[in-house]
């Protein structure tokens, strides 16, 4: 489903020119639970900016589903990030002064093709905030803010997931919550890239990618990987 | 379309979430289109006021009328104190020998006091000759207007305007009583119908006189100050307006016309003049327009910028979940919409209010101005707010459109 070819990504400031990106390959196939591991500032963030069409290569090709991204004008690939996959950011990144409900509608707004808002519904009722809908963003708690921002990646019911750090602001137990819902999207065939550089969230992927300073260093099944067993454990 | 009424919707809802902004900005285009429909309107109101009077002196006559030279600083001159008397009832009696010319009175004025048992006005006595009466639109209410041969023989006779004579007699009859006048008795021979204010000037305030009367009587002078002709062949102004030229510069010994101690008009020329005032006024008052208009845009502009950098974060997570730049460029030029055409809406009602405020001050004070609103001066007003948010929303708009959004949702 994605296969990136030695991409090169830096950013150019002035005079400044910072190299970001340094001959990354890689490839994600359909139904994967990927997680990109690394010490920060290595590119985890970059990498996944461009995975979701956020942010442009410099040199290199991105194909997602065999088409080159690079060659895609802007409104494609707006369309690309409605409904193709979901963002699920570290800080949540939800509208403030604004209910749950509209925060998880906001996607549907910009989807020309669906206007039927059960699914709203649907997608809050997946992460368990039923009961939450009509609050306001600032009303929640971290763990259901991120709840809500995996319910709007959900929304437009896209092929994957990229998660930035989900649990980086989180306190452990709502951590163990957001990837027990990444864990259950995954098993329902979602393909799920997360990132992050704790170890305890890097478990629960089947696929651990490691990348220091813009390169990937190592590409490994997980043998660890935690079974539902446990997982079902740690959630009592 | 979808997208259109979508954008819409979140531009509403996104301005229902800053009513204070909101609130503001719409009050600034309020104010712009509300003094745009009151200039356009009472532009309107004062053009129609000006032509209805101009058009009550009929379009058949000349005027001839004395003014100081070109040479000795014209008009300006004049108002310095140089009193032109080469003009008098000779030039008249010529005038009146041109065959399409067949009646035509001369005039002078005076101040004086009016009184009678007891009762003084100030009034401006109008020296007019006989043919004053038919000439000029003014008509008799009662008795009658002086004759040519009172004028002749410096008969102390006297018609009052509708007010003097209201506030010398009441309801009294005036007919036949005699009125002081620069400590002479006149008789009163005849009072005039309502005229009204013609250019800020009460008609109604005015006492009819025999010019020869007022010149050797009151004034002690020879001269008149202007000379009205009535054309019997309305189609033959513009060379009448010649002929009486060539008469006065040979009566009063003028060879250069730089040299003119008069001017001559017809109707026509003064149509003309009216209309260069009238579409300089209307210049005028357009750019005021434009600028309260453009004051508004500047406005918007501001707040929509203010508005683009406080809302970088929910731009760029817009970005981010699929809006293209087309949708928020849509988005934002819908609330710059949204807030021009509501201070359109509100800046027309409030201006319908100001307009009709002026209306009643106006004829209270006896203009005959009209409560006019032009359903297509509205329209325009509307659809110029609408230009107004357009043009000064784009800026913003764009701004924002072109946000980065990984750059925009960091910030926060
Ligand atoms: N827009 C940018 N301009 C310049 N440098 C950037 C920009 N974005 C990221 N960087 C730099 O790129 C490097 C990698 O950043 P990032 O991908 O966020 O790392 P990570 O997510 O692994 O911590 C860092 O050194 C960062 O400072
Ligand atoms: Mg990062």
């Amino acid at each position: 489903m994605i296969e990136l070819k030695n991409v090169y990504k830096e950013f150019v400031n002035g005079e400044v020119v910072t190299k970001v990106l340094q001959g990354i390959n890689l490839q994600i196939g359909r139904g994967e639970f990927l997680a990109i591991m690394g010490p920060s500032g290595s590119g985890k963030s970059t990498l996944m900016h461009i995975l979701g069409f956020l942010d442009n290569i410099s040199t290199g090709q991105y194909y997602f589903d065999n088409k080159n991204v690079s060659s895609l004008d802007d409104d494609i690939l707006a369309d690309y990030r409605n409904k193709k996959v979901g963002f699920v950011f570290q800080s949540f990144n939800l509208l403030p002064k604004t209910s749950v409900w509209e925060n998880v509608r906001l996607p549907l707004l910009y989807n020309r093709g669906k206007t039927d808002l059960s699914y709203v519904d649907k997608a809050i009722k997946s992460v368990g905030l039923e009961h939450r809908k009509n609050y306001l963003s600032n009303q929640l708690s971290g763990g259901e803010k991120q709840r809500v921002a995996i319910a709007r990646a959900l929304v437009n019911n896209p092929d994957i997931i990229f998660a930035d750090e989900p649990t980086g602001n989180l306190d452990s137990k709502s951590g163990i919550q957001i990837m027990s819902i990444l864990h259950e999207l995954s098993k329902m065939g979602k393909t799920i890239v997360v990132v992050t550089h704790e170890s305890t969230t890097a478990k629960y992927a089947k696929r651990i990618v490691q990348i220091r300073d813009g390169e990937i260093v190592s590409d490994e099944v997980n043998k660890d990987v935690i079974s539902t067993e446990t997982l079902k454990g740690q959630l009592k | 379309m979808n997208n259109i009424i979508t954008s819409f919707k979140i531009a509403t809802n996104a301005l229902s979430k800053n009513r204070m902004r909101t609130f503001l900005t719409v009050l600034g285009v309020m104010i712009g289109i509300s003094s745009v429909t009151v200039i356009v309107s009472a532009g309107d109101s004062i053009e129609k006021l000006v032509y209805d009077q101009m058009a009550s002196f009929g379009s058949d006559f000349i005027q001839a009328e004395v003014r100081a030279p070109k040479s000795s600083g014209g008009s300006l001159g004049q108002a310095q104190g140089i009193v032109i008397t080469t003009m008098n009832e000779n030039d008249r009696q010529d005038i009146l020998d041109l065959p399409y010319i067949d009646k035509a009175y001369s005039s002078v004025t005076a101040q004086e006091l009016v009184s009678w048992s007891g009762n003084i006005k100030k009034t401006l006595i109008y020296g007019v000759s006989a043919d004053f009466i038919d000439i000029d639109s003014s008509e008799i209410d009662q008795g009658r207007f002086f004759t040519e041969e009172e004028d002749n023989n410096l008969s102390r006779v006297v018609v009052l305007g509708k007010d003097v004579k209201e506030e010398l007699f009441g309801s009294n009859d005036a007919i036949g009583q005699n009125v002081k006048v620069n400590k002479q008795n006149y008789t009163v021979i005849g009072t005039m119908k309502d005229r009204g204010t013609i250019f800020f000037f009460n008609m109604d305030e005015l006492i009819y006189i025999p010019i020869q009367t007022t010149q050797k009587m009151i004034l002690g002078i020879n001269h008149v100050i202007s000379i009205t002709s009535q054309l019997n062949d309305s189609s033959r102004d513009q060379e009448a307006v010649s002929d009486i030229q060539k008469i006065l510069r040979a009566n009063h010994n003028i060879t250069n016309p730089d040299r003119d101690d008069f001017e001559v008009m017809s109707m026509a020329d003064a149509q003309d003049l009216m209309n260069t005032v009238v579409g300089g006024v209307t210049l005028l008052l357009i750019a005021l327009a434009a600028v309260s208009l453009v004051v508004g845009g500047v406005g918007i502009m501001n707040i929509m910028y203010a508005t683009v950098a406080e809302r970088t974060f929910e731009i760029g997570l817009r970005k981010s979940i699929g809006a293209s730049k087309k949708a928020i460029l849509q988005q934002f030029l819908a609330e710059a919409i949204v807030i021009t055409l509501l201070g359109g809406i509100y800046g027309i009602l409030l201006g319908i209010f100001m307009i009709y405020i002026v209306y009643l001050i106006a004829t209270y004070y006896g203009f005959a101005w009209d409560f006019s609103l032009s359903l297509s001066g509205l329209v325009l007003a509307l659809g110029f707010s609408i230009v107004v948010g357009l043009i000064f929303g784009l800026y913003p708009a764009k701004r924002a459109a072109d946000l980065d959004p990984i750059a925009a949702i960091r910030k926060e």
